[in-house]
């Protein structure tokens, strides 16, 4: 078996439903389904199932996107609502809890076929599913798409993962855009119109994570005009764009060459959609309390204002706290005097008033459970340990003053902790954590960055760090996919560091671990992976560079006049976008 | 002529801070190409987007393809295919893609919206204020007016602004879905509506200023010989007042509403940042923080062009208000 | 921007320091001004009043720290974490009787003792900030004014130019770029220093047009040429005679630009680029509070009257001087 475990079991269900929506999360017998709104309710069980077309449903967000071209964004809530006119080839299961969390086939009729010791995966086109052009989706308006997004200069918004782990031209394949040859990137076939396969250069039993991401959504050669594709979308879902006006809205409406009988996926209740962008925080919550709203797009959850008129009322029944997929923590590097000494992060570790900090991000609503290990509790391979306890998460003085002495700085010392300036919860906790560790005579140097820079210029920045002497980083991540290996490795993975944008913040590069990392890619079993996981994490945690602080949860709220509501962990805790609709 | 020259030492002097600056406080050009680079900087990416934005290019050469793109337009690769940019090209943000110009064209509206009611506001009730104010001095009347001026002097907008939508909005819930703004085109009356209170609290803050002011001038001049010399001649107070002593003691108003108009025309930034709302202030803060500096170029070009433009239209409106004033 | 406008001689460019026009020519009339001044001044109830709070301000801002409590210490027992604001007090605010002013939602910490330690930051950078300004805007105001031709030419159109710019974004990109460690200074030394000179550095125009148009003025008095006929170098006449009598104005306008300053220094802390937390200053309490006003309305308004109160405070002690020195004033 060299497949993910959970998709297998799917992938039957798939074919025998062909057509039908009966793998697409709603049926009775997966999950449950309920119709009483309650606090939470959406969190297990799919709220208001239902069947009705027809109406409006109105988002809104505080921001704008990143960009809405599929192959150009990197946004979760961007990837959760382009499905609404992009199909990918497997996408994420319509369904709460752990099952929400399995991959579906889309466009593609089964989830991929690994061979070559996962270093081949095969995925084959639905037939007769059609752009919104009415031209029909064939194999290589995917790859044209995997090849524009992620080997040209123009569209840097999205992640790299392609280009990393497919086998490149000889002499590098430099884009669709300046290569105009037709063999385009020779690692992809299409040996007929429906079929596509993937050559990689390294075993990767995830790869159908890839398969998932917006990217293998089809684009159509001829009508690509790179960076304003944007504008210009060619749809393959229910629905089509019919306008985006950069920064304040977008409209749809249903795409009429789309075809149910070829989607398992969606529902396609509402007959158009409307996006307002660049909206107060403030007038989106009360809109969404008011009934003038359906949806916050961003799905960060509601603004520090409505949280308590969200939870000190009758409104909390039309809410949930969805745990999202995402830590918040701090990195300590062990490049940086003194923290050369494991004991100091150790120290650190236990002087850290996690209960403080959490109050800091927002309380346990929407600041988040506090986190004892760097996997949350929501992504695959996660085990419940803490090894530095402390009565009530409050920090432990007694054992910091311990582990100080044991680095022979028993009076404490002085180092630097960067943070994003801009982000005020992030302000809040880099504070409160400069306090907590001044209790254990740690004198903590607070340095604020913008956020557009930290990742290019400062934490980003090994080189940065260690000249400057900054210690400690400030950071919150969350997986492109929720397996160990989509969370850990970008942080974890020693191979992984970048001279700028770099991620590793805490610079951690332990051969146990990388080779673990590369076990896991190799392993088929997916039980295996997991248990590969939580043995990296146990041993990061034992390395004590990585301070978790807490597991993200945020305050969603849903009217009461949504049908189909259900968080998905898969994106962590947003809604799932696609089969929303209105009573 | 002068404008000119104005407008080009401008333009040099924000290239050089903007370009310059983070230069000379020890970044790379690799660093500034990274963070256009989106999430997954590369080497390669970095290197592309340096060679696409010319980042490497002396600060001459770039500056001299903006001021060529202001005059004759300039061509964008997006992809597979070029753009041209018509003249004048302000080039397009490395945040966004989008080209410059039409972006501030966009935002203008929102700006001149909140500049001309506010002003208008302003004007009336703070010159008349401080003409009632000088003509009952010392009176009840014109303590209380005084008193309230000094006070609006001496709030900070962001702070009136907290509280009227703390008051308005949130309390007595006259604008029960939020002051966003609407445009005028699509709903003139909602358009005025939601821009009520940020239009009194910018006003408010000018308002107090434009009153004391008048009240200082309009005293001034009713001290003046020629007023005496009038009264004296038995002319009747309304004509002296009305003739006389108002337009001598308006025409400084009139240059500092010029210059005022012209400096809130370039973006009332903390006004649109307390009131969320999309004019060219909130963009070129956000410009500014995002490190998108086309944009900033552009919103700063535009503001000076503003306030050259009103400076320009005050020495106008200026002899015509006062006869003594010759254009030099 | 445009070319002066001939209106007449001696009332130089009308221009916002209009408000202060005679103030100079009337300065010029002899040493008894200062008593005369004095003695006006201590008539103004206003400004007196204006005077004391600024001292008893000052006063705080120098020894309260040392009385109060710190700053910085948490008390998250006193706040509800899930609402995200104090538990108890008056709509939320936390006031009792060990907090005056109330405590931090989410942090806990004393506001009063925040707020002192805030008037420091903010006394600190509007004087400093002043002198800059008002040092650079008098030698070169004075220097263009006496000399004029070019010299007078060549500043006349710098101060046009930094007239025109946008200040409060040049303010923001300039404090931006700062690296860490800068001239010896690092940490809050090296901020309060930026904000100084960004702050001085672009107001000093203000000051710079009046002390030109005065200076313009004075340069015909017949003590002035006297000066120079008996073989006085520029030195001697710029120094030792033109200065003196300007200080009526540059005192009056000092008064004046140091709350504007203020009020400076608070929106650039407003908009972001102010001191390093967990160090508080007014703008940035009231930036801070901008997300929770709803539910936590003393968070905000209590920076915000500290501000109103001060920035009070300076003008009516201006307003007052201004009037005293003005013989003319009524």
């Amino acid at each position: 078996m060299n497949k993910i475990k959970i998709g297998a079991s799917l992938a039957a269900c798939a074919v025998l439903a062909a057509g039908l929506t009966a793998c697409g999360g709603d049926s009775e017998s997966s999950g449950g389904t309920t119709s009483t709104a309650a606090y939470n309710a959406a969190n297990t069980s799919v709220l208001n199932p239902s069947d009705k077309q027809g109406g409006e449903l109105r988002f809104a967000m505080s921001s704008d996107w990143d960009s809405p071209d599929p192959g150009d964004t990197y946004y979760a809530f961007s990837w959760n609502f382009s499905r609404y006119y992009a199909r990918t080839l497997v996408t994420f299961k319509n369904a709460p809890g752990a099952e929400g969390q399995q991959l579906v086939p889309d466009l593609a009729e089964d989830l991929g076929k690994a061979s070559n010791n996962n270093k081949t995966w095969t995925y084959k086109l639905r037939e007769g599913v059609k752009f919104s052009d009415g031209s029909e989706i064939t194999a290589q308006d995917v790859k044209y798409a995997v090849e524009r997004s992620n080997f040209t200069d123009e569209l840097q918004g999205g992640p790299k993962y392609f280009a990393q782990y497919l086998v490149d031209n000889a002499g590098g394949y430099k884009g669709p855009y300046k290569d105009k040859a037709p063999a385009g990137l020779k690692s992809i076939k299409t040996p007929d119109k429906y079929t596509i396969v993937f050559n990689l250069n390294t075993p990767f039993a995830e790869f159908d994570y890839l398969a998932y991401m917006p990217q293998t959504a089809p684009v159509p050669r001829a009508k690509d005009n790179g960076l304003n594709y944007k504008k210009n979308i060619v749809s393959s879902g229910p629905y089509q764009i019919d306008s985006y006006d950069v920064g304040k809205s977008m409209k749809l409406s249903r795409n009429p060459h789309w075809d149910a009988a070829t989607d398992p996926v969606r529902k396609a209740l509402p007959d158009t959609i409307s996006v307002a962008l660049n909206q107060e925080q403030d007038d989106i919550d009360n809109k969404l309390m008011s009934g003038a709203l359906d949806m916050d797009l961003a799905a960060g959850g509601v603004g520090p204002a409505a949280q308590p008129k969200v939870l000190g009322g009758t409104q909390k029944a039309n809410s949930d706290a969805a745990s999202g997929s995402a830590l918040t923590y701090m990195t300590i590097d062990g490049r940086v005097a003194p923290f050369d000494n494991i004991a100091c992060r150790r120290a650190v570790q236990y002087a850290i008033d996690k209960v403080s900090v959490q109050t800091s991000l927002g309380g346990p609503i929407s600041g988040g459970d506090i986190a004892s290990t760097v996997l949350p509790p929501t992504v695959v391979g996660h085990e419940e340990f803490n090894k530095y306890p402390s009565a009530g998460n409050a920090g432990d003085l007694a054992k910091a003053k311990e582990q100080l002495t044991e680095c022979g700085k028993p009076n404490g010392f002085a180092t630097k902790l960067t943070y994003r300036a801009d982000r005020p919860k992030e302000v809040a906790a880099a504070e409160s954590i400069q306090q907590s560790l001044g209790k254990a005579g740690i004198k903590v140097d607070l340095k604020g960055y913008p956020s557009g820079d930290y990742f290019t210029k400062y934490a980003g920045s090994p080189a940065f760090l260690k000249d400057n002497g900054v210690g400690m980083a400030m950071m919150k991540w969350a997986a492109d996919w929720p397996s160990g290996f989509g969370f850990l490795q970008q942080i974890l993975d020693g191979r992984t560091i970048k001279p700028t944008g770099n991620t590793n913040l805490s610079s951690t590069d332990l051969p146990k671990i990388n080779k673990l990392f590369d076990r896991s890619t190799k392993e088929g079993d997916a039980d295996a992976r997991s248990k590969i996981y939580a043995q990296i994490d146990n041993l990061s945690m034992e390395n004590a560079d990585v301070v978790p602080l807490t597991y993200s949860v945020q305050l969603l709220y849903r009217p009461a006049n949504l049908t189909n509501v259900v968080v998905s962990e898969f994106l962590g805790g947003q809604y799932d976008y696609v089969n929303l609709g209105l009573k | 002529m002068g404008a000119v020259v104005m407008l080009v030492i401008v333009s040099m002097v924000t290239f050089g801070i903007f370009f310059q600056l983070p230069k000379l406080a020890g970044q790379t050009t690799d660093q500034l190409a990274a963070s256009y680079v989106g999430k997954a900087p590369t080497a390669e990416a970095i290197a592309d987007v340096k060679e696409r934005l010319g980042l490497d290019d002396p600060l001459a050469v770039q500056y001299g393809r903006f001021v060529k793109g202001v005059f004759t337009g300039q061509d964008f690769s997006n992809g597979p295919s070029v753009e041209h940019c018509a003249a004048p090209c302000l080039g397009y943000s490395f945040r966004t893609n989008e080209p410059v110009l039409p972006t501030l064209l966009d935002r203008a509206p929102v700006t001149l919206s909140l500049a001309v009611g506010a002003s208008l506001i302003w004007l009336v009730a703070g010159v008349s204020i401080g003409i009632l104010s000088a003509l009952r001095r010392g009176t009840v009347f014109d303590r209380m007016a005084m008193a309230t001026a000094l006070a609006g002097v001496s709030l900070p907008v962001y702070f009136t602004g907290l509280v009227s939508m703390a008051v308005f909005v949130y309390t007595f819930r006259l604008w029960p879905n939020g002051v966003a703004y609407s445009d005028f085109t699509e709903n003139p009356g909602l358009w005025a509506w939601n821009l009520v209170l940020p239009w009194v609290t910018l006003a408010f803050l000018y308002a107090a200023t434009y009153a004391r002011l008048t009240r200082s001038q309009m005293l001034e001049t009713l001290g003046e010989d020629y007023i005496r010399t009038a009264r004296a001649k038995g002319l009747p107070e309304r004509t002296v007042i009305g003739k006389h002593a108002l337009r001598a003691s308006l025409t400084p108003i009139v240059t500092i509403f010029g210059l005022d108009l012209g400096l809130l025309l370039g973006g009332a930034v903390l006004t649109e940042q307390t009131f969320s709302l999309p004019g060219l202030g909130s963009l070129s803060i956000h410009s500014i923080l995002s490190g998108d500096l086309p944009m900033v170029m552009g919103v700063v070009l535009l503001a000076t062009v503003f306030i050259v433009f009103a400076s320009l239209i005050v020495d106008i409106l200026y002899a015509v208000v006062d006869p003594r004033v010759r254009l030099g | 921007m445009t070319a002066p406008i001939e209106v007449s001689k001696g009332e130089a460019e009308a221009h916002p320091e209009d408000v202060l026009k005679g103030v100079g020519t009337q300065a010029i009339q002899g040493r008894s001004l200062g008593r005369i001044a004095w003695l006006r001044l201590k008539r103004d109830r206003a400004a007196l009043g204006g005077a004391v709070v600024i001292a008893l301000l000052i006063l705080l801002a120098a020894f309260g720290p040392f009385f109060l409590q710190d700053p910085n210490a948490y008390h998250q027992d006193l706040i509800d974490p899930t609402m995200q604001r104090p538990k108890d007090g008056f709509l939320h605010s936390g006031i009792s009787w060990e907090h005056w002013f109330g405590v931090e939602p989410t942090t806990g910490r004393d506001m009063l003792s925040r707020i002192v330690l805030g008037a420091r930051i903010s006394l600190i950078v509007a004087f400093l900030a002043t002198l800059v300004s008002v040092t650079i805007g008098t030698v070169l105001g004075v220097v263009a004014g006496y000399f004029g031709g070019w010299v007078d030419t060549v500043i006349s159109r710098a101060m046009d130019v930094f007239l025109a710019f946008p200040l409060l974004l040049f303010a923001i990109a300039l404090v931006g770029v700062v690296p860490d460690d800068m001239l010896g200074l690092r940490g809050n030394g090296l901020r309060v220093g930026v904000l100084v000179f960004v702050i001085g550095f672009f107001s000093w125009p203000y000051i710079g047009r009046i002390v030109r148009g005065q200076t313009l003025s004075l340069r015909e008095r017949e003590f002035v040429d006297a000066s120079r006929s008996l073989g006085a170098g520029h030195g001697h006449v710029l120094f030792k005679e033109l200065l003196p009598n300007l200080l009526a104005p540059i005192i009056v306008y000092t008064t004046l630009l140091i709350p504007t300053n203020i009020l400076f220094e608070a929106a650039l802390s407003f908009l972001g680029v102010g001191v390093i937390p967990p160090m508080p200053s007014w703008g940035g309490m009231l930036s801070l509070a901008v997300p929770t006003y709803q539910n936590t309305p003393f968070f905000m308004i209590i920076p915000g009257l500290a501000i109103f109160v001060t920035v009070m405070a300076f003008n009516l002690l201006g307003d007052g001087l201004r009037d005293a020195l003005d013989p003319r004033a009524r």
